[in-house]
């Protein structure tokens, strides 16, 4: 078992690493033959790997004890989990989505999405409690953003950098999938096995999503809408992942299901807490550059600057200019420059204007429902 | 998940397997210099094993209860649970409705059964199938859903796309997901209020069938999932109607009618505060008369704290209309206990336009074929009949089964009822009293005299009522009012007479002398709490002359407890308790054997229209005498 983890460390490919799943479950059925009773198998169940005690720990509940162990596992997680409402609602875009608890504060980990991009966001903790939260901050490499309550929490989870499972651990997650839990019932739980744990080879046509580094596959249908940004646990309890978005190969239709690990999951939210990643709107004095880039040499336009904040779409983009060549198209909304967060017209002029117009710059930009990460070099 | 292109692949991943296989074996040689496995897997410990052979037993166990659910020619296919040893059984009524009145259900021993519907439940999505020829039906256990807990082991047990040609159930095993879940209707009046959620995986097929707790026992029935865009099939969102809400519909059902769910008559929102507030109220509603008003406060219903709006629906939903329910709200100056009538959610139109309508959307489909776009109700003719005949010794009587239809007298089509065989039969059993219980030995007189004489409780007013064919007569104290046998009763309920106690007493003999048959029409509705009662009670609708009459008889004694007697639906009832029944020597009855049986009479009366405030009369003496036939 160790030596896959191994493989999925070596940085192979998603695809290769679900071969494996199957290379093992192939080896793991040529082993079973040797058994003398096929129903020592407990593949079902804690998976071969985990020590005893934690067997124990799935068993009495089965067996019916009046204190069962799974149930107050889920009410213990349950107060750390909060419901995120935010934007949307329209387009096939939810307007809600899950996250959790990481500090005594009431900061909120979950997964950068546009139901951010609202002025409110709502939180409602597991009792029905409501609060609002600000954006502290994202990391748009891995796509996890940090609120902050307005007030503080009485639970949260401890982030564990090193709280990796093992393939074949059995996990559950915890998240508002479907937005099935309304007012005051808290999130839905799944169970599942962590099949793989492999970088998520996204390409471009197939799997659309900026994240490409290590994830945990998981072979239960957590990531469903409004999934994105719950939590997993182990059967000790402890934060184990964080749900991605949805996504599907284009190709084969399939949907992965997956978390994030601790170390991205913790390392993100440190380097947001840090101030190291993109920040609310910039409060900072700008420095203006000498010779700042403007719309008519990049090639493109936003929306007439018309409202107080008017956001900042792309209207138009000449053809053959830098900003057609680098891949920008009518109707991108841009969300980040150089990892600033911008909310309008007017914020992303400011911003431009500190850029000398022979320095690279990067965007990011939401086009319909997937985030793109734009290189604009002169 | 696992993406392997085509065969070649999977070829591959074998060779590459054995090939693995024998190389750690080789390992594993040398390092050990013995013949051990490849790899060593930790040996389960003994709890692990017991946990499976306790699961195990437990599929056993919950699968004899699991049926399939098909079309008298073997089409189709859903799933159902048998409740009974006398055989009914739970579906969903998306699953029983395109079969028509008859079904076969096939037993997880291979047998087939006839079936017949009973009742159905379109709303809750539930129908009640009946099967007949035995008394020893493998029934599951059921158990109380309010203990269910998330995180709880549950599996679902069915015929999920309809792959078991031999009925064996499949078995889907997966965790509570969620409790007291409401699902709004997709599309239809289909609602699934207070439900169960669950990951075990619910496929089209599924439907119908059984969810079962860790034990195997019985907690709900799986019938919708979450779909949405990822097409008709498992997405890790399951729901199961709770098996609480079931067996609060069970006799509603037996009772062969199209049973309708219940409405409060008022509307909430909830308020910046997180109150339940209402925000509508219906003037002709039970809550309304009972002091509800736009604005108040809703505190609890059923004795459970009100803390949403969903909350709220989740509540109702569970109960049929026909239900009483102690309700507490806060009004601007006080807070109110009190109880209010559900009425009925849809009108008898309404609900027949359901049932003959357009086909239901939304949950899962038993379908032979892999689901069709948009198409969900869809039968699929072209099927090959299920293959399931059974084959053995034991199926002897199965198959004269066939040739004499056992179920031929078993249906009767009436408008508003799935089957109204059924309805006689409940009417059958709870007037059964008079020919089973005592009546052999004691017969009450048709034409004779009534006197009941006592006292109005803790006052000095006397209490007399004396019926006799033609007159009624009624004595408080110095006042006596006369009153027809059929004319003015309507206006002396809506003008809250104090004739009520005499009404009453006046149907309660009918109803124990002549029967209710014989009184007017009468239909069962199914059982309904009573005020003060724990055990809710068998309820009977008598159209008798102006009036509509409510008996509730007790299901062990058949006694009647409750009558309540409707003028106009939009007014209070009389309601008229008969309290401490007691063996009574009845004057005027005496002299020969009969004696040897005494009556068994109310002594006490509480009557009152609405719940509030009733008048009590203490009953002392029941005198009968031989009522000379006028000429």
């Amino acid at each position: 078992m160790n030596h896959q983890i191994r493989l999925g460390k070596h940085g192979c490919q998603l695809r290769l690493a679900l071969f494996t799943t199957f290379l093992v479950a192939s080896l793991a059925t040529v082993c079973l033959a040797d058994l003398p009773s096929g129903e020592s198998l407990s593949v079902e169940g804690t998976g071969a790997s985990k020590a005893s005690g934690v067997s124990e720990l799935a068993i009495s509940d089965e067996t019916g004890d009046s204190i069962n162990p799974l149930v107050r596992l889920m009410a213990q997680s349950q107060p750390k989990i909060v419901k995120i409402y935010g934007a949307g609602g329209m387009r096939g875009l939810e307007s809600y989505q899950t996250g959790f608890l990481v500090s005594n504060e009431g900061h909120v980990a979950t997964s950068w999405s546009t139901v951010l991009d609202s002025t409110k966001i709502r939180i409602v903790l597991a009792d029905g409690h409501k609060a609002n939260a600000e954006l502290v901050g994202m990391d748009p490499q891995t796509e996890i953003a940090v609120l902050k309550m307005e007030e503080p929490a009485a639970s949260f989870f401890t982030l564990d950098e090193n709280a990796l499972p093992s393939i074949g651990d059995r996990v559950f997650g915890f998240s508002n999938l479907f937005g099935i839990a309304t007012g005051d019932e808290p999130v839905s739980v799944q169970r599942g096995v962590v099949m793989a744990i492999a970088p998520l080879s996204a390409k471009r046509g197939r799997m659309k999503t900026l994240y490409q580094g290590r994830i945990l596959v998981l072979d239960v249908m957590t990531n469903n809408p409004g999934a994105t940004g719950g939590a997993i646990i182990d059967l000790d309890g402890r934060l184990v992942g964080m749900l991605g978005k949805e996504l599907r190969d284009d190709q084969t239709n399939i949907w992965l299901n997956y978390a994030l690990p601790m170390d991205v999951v913790s390392g993100s939210i440190r380097r947001i807490l840090e101030g190291k990643t993109a920040t609310d709107l910039r409060s900072d004095k700008l420095v203006p550059a000498k010779r700042p880039h403007r719309f008519s040499s990049l090639g493109f336009n936003l929306l007439p600057d018309v409202l107080a904040k008017t956001p900042p779409f792309v209207d138009q983009v000449a053809p053959t200019s830098i900003a057609a060549r680098s891949g920008l198209q009518v109707n991108d909304l841009i969300l980040l420059v150089n990892d600033s967060r911008i909310d309008s017209r007017r914020s992303f002029e400011e911003l431009l204007a500190t850029i000398d117009r022979a320095d690279n710059f990067s965007l990011l930009v939401q086009r319909g429902q997937d985030l793109v990460k734009i290189e604009i070099r002169p | 998940m696992i993406r392997v292109k085509g065969k070649s692949a999977l070829t591959a991943a074998m060779l590459l397997a054995f090939y693995a296989t024998s190389v750690v074996r080789q390992k594993a040689n040398i390092c050990f210099g013995d013949d051990r496995p490849l790899i060593t897997l930790p040996q389960p410990s003994s709890s692990v094993l017991k946990a499976e052979s306790a699961r195990i037993q437990a599929v056993a166990k919950a699968s004899r209860s699991t049926v399939g659910v098909f079309g008298t020619d073997g089409q189709g296919g859903g799933s159902g649970v048998i409740i009974s040893e006398d055989g009914y059984v739970l579906t969903n009524y998306h699953v029983s409705d395109p079969f028509g009145n008859r079904m076969r259900i096939g037993l997880s021993n291979g047998q087939m059964h006839e079936a017949v519907i009973v009742g159905i439940d379109p709303t809750g999505d539930l129908a009640l199938l009946k099967m007949e020829g035995r008394t020893d039906f493998p029934a599951a256990t059921i158990i109380d859903s309010d203990t269910v807990r998330v995180g709880q082991w549950c599996f679902a047990s069915g015929n999920p796309f309809v792959l078991a040609t031999n009925l064996q159930p499949t078995t889907t095993w997966g965790i509570v997901s969620g409790v007291h879940r409401y699902q709004y209707p997709s599309g239809t009046i289909l609602e699934y209020t207070d439900c169960i959620q669950t990951d075990a995986a619910i496929n089209p097929g599924n439907s119908g069938g059984p969810l079962y707790n860790w034990e195997g026992n019985l907690i709900g029935i799986n019938g919708r999932g979450s779909f949405e865009k990822r097409g008709r099939v498992n997405v890790g969102v399951g729901y199961a109607i709770s098996i609480n809400q079931a067996m609060l519909f069970l006799w509603h059902l037996k009772s062969g009618r199209i049973v309708d769910h219940a409405t409060l008559g008022f509307t909430v929102s909830s308020d910046d505060k997180g109150r339940v507030i209402v925000s509508n109220i219906l003037e002709s509603s039970d809550a309304y008369r009972r002091g509800l008003r736009y604005g108040d406060e809703i505190i609890s219903l059923n004795n459970r704290d009100v803390r949403s709006v969903n909350q709220l629906k989740n509540m109702l939903g569970i109960f049929p209309s026909w239900t009483r329910l102690a309700i507490r709200f806060k009004t601007a100056e006080s807070t109110v206990d009190t109880y209010t009538r559900l009425g009925a959610l849809h009108t008898a139109a309404e609900l027949d336009e359901i049932i003959t309508g357009k086909p239901l959307d939304g949950p899962p489909v038993p379908d032979r074929n892999p689901p069709k776009k948009d198409l969900p109700e869809e039968k699929s003719p072209a099927d090959d009949p299920l293959p399931v005949e059974p084959k053995d010794d034991d199926s002897k009587s199965d198959k004269s089964a066939e040739r004499v239809d056992p179920l031929k007298d078993l249906y009767e089509a009436r408008k508003g009822f799935g089957n109204y065989y059924f309805n006689r039969k409940e009417v059958d059993r709870v007037t059964s009293v008079r020919d089973g219980v005592w009546q052999p030995v004691f017969k009450w007189p048709k034409n004779v005299k009534w006197v009941w004489s006592g006292s109005v409780a803790g006052e000095s007013t006397s209490f007399e009522f004396s019926s006799g064919g033609k007159s009624l007569s009624l004595s408080l104290g110095d006042a006596k009012t006369m009153i027809d046998p059929v004319r003015g009763w309507a206006s002396s309920i809506e003008s809250k007479a104090l004739v009520g106690p005499a009404l009453a007493l006046e149907l309660w003999q009918k109803w124990n002398s002549i029967g209710p048959r014989a009184m007017g029409e009468c239909t069962y509705i199914g059982r309904a709490p009573v005020i003060g009662i724990d055990e809710w009670q068998d309820l009977c609708q008598v159209t008798t002359g102006e009036v509509e009459a409510y008996f509730y008889t007790s299901p062990e004694t058949l006694r009647v407890v409750l009558l309540e007697v409707q003028a106009d639906s939009r007014q209070d009832r009389l309601e008229v308790y008969f309290d401490n029944y007691q063996s009574t020597a009845v004057q005027g009855l005496g002299g020969d054997a009969r004696e040897l049986v005494l009556p068994v009479i109310p002594t006490r009366l509480r009557s009152s229209y609405g719940p509030e405030t009733p008048m009590v009369i203490d009953l002392q003496q029941l005198v009968v005498s031989e009522e000379k036939e006028p000429e």
